[in-house]
């Protein structure tokens, strides 16, 4: 029995399809992402499941109960958007009180909850400030803040770090998975960002065109992509085209063979590596790039093009383009997709 | 669904609001009888006929087309260097600009009237009653639509790097202008125009207390028919209407071909 | 020096040829608007013996000229605020509908905007006038009621009328300041639609409200031609009254005209001045 439950939703304008006959269910205190490109019909599944769009068939059930045709108000989910939305004219602690004013609780109460949520979301100091004064992750955070207050049944988060520059997602987006935990909030989060998807999900769906193309642990998706489109769109994958794999590993397939990148070894000659990982193939280094801890090469074996990611241990490592090395590919890390 | 068409409604009954009497008069215009009933009787083009073959009319008509031309012309030979001038050499003055701008436009054109009656009754300008007097004060009436326009067109330009350029090939100041600048100034110049022209023929308060039957225009006459033939009046106020039509279109158009 | 003096003296003339362009300009400003602004507040003050405001003490004491300022008043306020709410209305609607309506609607409003003054007051003459053509349908099917349109209330008709076009041509693009998800936010924070326009939409609007209000008041307050024509001046207005005093056939008061143009003018900036006061207490300015 799911938490949240849905079944069969259908959204179509006119002629074209947004999505159709979705199905999912999420587990009470649940961080869950819907990863897809963007125009795959992620947000508005999100925006069906707060009931900021009406969906044409199908129905949402929340705690057992039938949501489907309930307005946004009533519906008891905190949503927190791309752009933030937070209402210009009022300070951060009016903005965060607003749900509470809405519910019509007393002051007292309003002020203890406002100031609990500000320490949550570390605001402290920043009450009176206007939506203009603050920077972009400041504003997130009042987002965040002015939807948990009402303390919703679930959490719904729209690409909410986008408009962030890199080391404040990072930052920010480790303490909203902090803050989902310790309140062990249900959580939906759309993304196009695979990474993003993997660190903070305990499960993802990927989506595209309109439909579910795979679900499963961050693990499960990102090592065994049920297909090329998600094997493409999780990132670094070497996909081999069949008469490619055939050249260079001597199977025969049906479909693309996908490598991950940290699966393909390096061994410079004379190295030792284990015989069950296959036979080393010939190969000369094209290009590298430095991505920090790990290098990555570009290296061609066999008229095809491989990328391999090493371990980045010393400086000295480095192997100069146009080197002549030997890969092993891991064979037990192949997968075949289609 | 239920939301969009509360909108279209209201829409729609707004639309209604704005069109209703100039269809009514419209219709009035084009019939021959209107009494009591919900539709009019017998439709005909006489009252046109009867308008445009009226002397009174066509001199009227002609008058205001002259003033409304005139004061123009001598906005546009004024204003046109002038806001060039402030934008290219004096930017600074732009800000005073703006402000001294706004003194004719906050000023109603019956205070403005008292003081024009006054000074220019008699004196070394005696004025009033000539078509002069109109000249002057439509010029004010237009220099806060124009100068804007023109401003922002001119800022939008880059006109120090346009005018160096013309510099560098050997063109002097006025002809860089006349030849650079200006033809890129036409088409938000044409607009800003034939707005004008629009509300400078509908002008009504100058052009009756500071000249009134001695040049009589179009709105001096209108205002002298005092509704006598509810027919003939409609046909004047749809001829001016229409007029007017033409002229906001022509302005629109250029105004959007324009972006 | 020599050379400086060569090159220092063609920018100087530069600089005055420039500025001779302006001259015209600034004469026929002078002329037409200045001179005659300086002209009637010199002699709002010119009593018969020199420097007085008696000209102000006379209009404050009569009750004609109260009564002027009350219908004025009265009339530029009602006509503001009803225009106001309608075109608000409007324009938020008008923001819903599919592109082509809209496009029309746009244009229809740049057309009647036209539609003022003598030409307006005809065609609500000739529609419902004392002859005219609904009235006599209506008093035929007895539906007519006490509606006089050379009253009062028919010239807040009228005037509510051209002010539909300004208001709707200076409001709508206001409302781009209204961000969808602002509704949508507060709706799932448990707001009504009411409660999203009274604490969110209304007060980002405020300062645009407030704007084309004090635009549309000062608008009535200064029209004339509409109220002229509809009533051939028999209608008590500041505006005819300073009219009447300069270019009427009796009792040519122009002081007096001088000084009622002051007060007129000077509630006008009373109103703009508290509107900029209200612009500056507002979360905008911060």
């Amino acid at each position: 029995m799911f938490y949240v439950e849905i079944d069969g939703l259908t959204k179509r304008y006119g002629a074209s399809t947004v999505f159709e006959d979705i199905r999912l269910g999420l587990k009470q205190g649940e961080f869950v992402t819907l990863l897809g490109p963007s125009g795959c019909g992620k947000s508005t599944l999100l925006r069906c499941l707060a009931g900021l769009t009406t969906a044409d068939q199908g129905r949402i059930r929340v705690d057992g109960q039938d949501i489907t045709t309930l307005a946004p108000q009533q519906r008891g989910i905190g949503m927190v958007f791309q752009n933030y939305a937070l209402f210009p004219n009022m300070t951060v602690v009016e903005n965060i009180a607003f749900g509470l004013k809405m519910q019509k609780r007393s002051a007292a109460e309003t002020a203890k909850r406002v100031a609990e949520v500000i320490r949550l979301v570390e605001l402290a100091g920043k009450e009176a400030r206007y939506p203009h004064e603050l920077s972009g992750g400041q504003r997130q955070r009042v987002a965040l803040a002015r939807a948990l207050v009402v303390e919703p049944r679930i959490l719904l988060l729209d690409e909410p770090l986008s408009a962030l520059d890199a080391r404040i997602r990072r930052n920010l987006r480790e303490q909203i998975r902090d803050i989902q935990r310790r309140l062990g909030l249900t959580t939906v989060f759309v993304t196009h960002d695979q990474e993003e998807a993997l660190t903070l999900s305990d499960r993802i769906f990927v989506m595209n065109q309109g439909r579910i193309v795979q679900e499963g642990t961050a693990e499960a998706v990102y090592t065994q992509p049920a297909s090329e489109f998600v094997a493409r769109f999780m990132g670094s994958y070497n996909l081999l085209s069949p008469t490619e794999a055939g050249r260079l590993l001597g199977v025969e397939l049906k479909g693309h063979l996908a490598i991950r990148p940290e699966s393909i070894r390096l061994c410079e000659p004379g190295e030792q590596y284990s015989a069950d990982l296959g036979a080393p193939l010939r190969a000369i280094i094209r290009q590298h790039q430095l991505l920090g801890n790990i290098i990555r090469y570009q290296v061609e074996t066999e008229g095809v093009s491989l990328q391999v990611d090493h371990l980045n241990r010393a400086a000295d490592d480095l192997l100069p383009v146009g080197s002549e090395i030997a890969v092993v590919i891991d064979r037990r890390q192949m997968r075949e997709v289609h | 669904m239920r939301a969009d068409r509360f909108h279209r409604c209201v829409v729609v009954l707004l639309s209604l609001l704005l069109t209703v009497p100039i269809m009514a008069t419209l219709l009035y215009s084009l019939s021959q009888r209107w009494e009591a009933t919900i539709l009019p009787e017998g439709l005909t083009l006489a009252w046109y006929g009867q308008l445009w073959h009226d002397e009174r009319f066509q001199a009227a008509f002609s008058h205001s087309l002259l003033i409304c031309a005139g004061s123009l012309l001598l906005s546009t030979l004024i204003i046109v260097p002038a806001a060039f001038v402030v934008c290219y050499r004096f930017p600074r003055l732009d800000r005073w600009m703006n402000v001294l701008i706004l003194i004719p436009f906050s000023m109603p054109p019956v205070v403005a009237s008292v003081g024009l009656l006054e000074l220019f009754a008699a004196g070394p300008l005696p004025l009033v009653g000539t078509p002069w007097i109109l000249l002057g004060s439509y010029f004010t009436i237009v220099l806060p639509f124009m100068y804007r326009a023109l401003a922002d067109n001119l800022r939008a330009l880059d006109i120090v790097g346009l005018m160096d350029a013309a510099y560098l090939l050997g063109a002097s100041t006025p002809r860089a202008f006349l030849l650079v600048i200006l033809p890129n100034l036409r088409k938000g110049l044409m607009a800003s125009l034939f707005l004008s022209f629009s509300f400078l023929l509908g002008e009504f308060v100058f052009a009756n207390m500071l000249v009134g039957a001695r040049y009589e225009t179009l709105q001096v006459y209108l205002y002298s028919l005092n509704a006598g033939s509810g027919h003939f009046t409609s046909a004047l106020v749809m001829s001016y209407f229409l007029f007017t039509l033409v002229l906001t279109w022509l302005a629109t158009r250029l105004s959007r071909s324009n972006k | 020096m020599v050379a400086d003096a060569v090159s220092a003296r063609p920018r100087c003339l530069r600089y005055w040829r420039a500025m001779l362009l302006l001259v015209p300009m600034l004469a026929l400003l002078a002329l037409f608007c200045l001179a005659p602004m300086g002209w009637v507040l010199a002699h709002s003050v010119q009593g018969e013996h020199g420097l007085s405001l008696e000209h102000f003490w006379v209009i404050l004491g009569s009750p004609f000229y109260r009564q002027a300022f009350d219908n004025s008043l009265r009339i530029s306020l009602y006509s503001s605020v009803i225009a106001l709410l309608i075109t608000l209305f409007g324009a938020v609607s008008l923001r819903r509908v599919d592109g082509r309506l809209k496009n029309a609607v746009i244009a229809l409003t740049n057309m009647t905007s036209n539609l003022s003054g003598v030409p307006l007051a005809f065609a609500f003459i000739i529609l419902i006038g004392t002859n005219g053509a609904l009235t006599l349908l209506l008093r035929q099917w007895g539906w007519l009621q006490d509606f006089h349109l050379y009253s009062r209330n028919g010239l807040i008709l009228l005037y509510t009328y051209f002010q539909l076009p300004l208001g709707l041509l200076l409001l709508y693009p206001a409302l781009d300041a209204l961000d969808d998800h602002w509704q949508e936010a507060a709706a799932l924070l448990g707001a009504s639609h009411w409660a999203y326009w009274r604490h969110i939409a209304l007060p980002v609007l405020a300062p645009a409200l407030l704007g084309t209000f004090i635009l549309l008041l000062a608008n009535a307050m200064g029209a004339y031609a509409t109220a002229f024509a509809l009533t051939s001046g028999n209608f008590n207005l500041v505006t005819v009254r300073i009219a009447s005093l300069v270019s009427g056939n009796i009792d040519l008061e122009p002081n007096l005209a001088a000084a009622l143009s002051v007060l007129l003018v000077a509630l006008l900036a009373l109103v703009a001045a508290v509107n900029q006061w209200l612009l500056k207490r507002s979360y905008h300015a911060r």
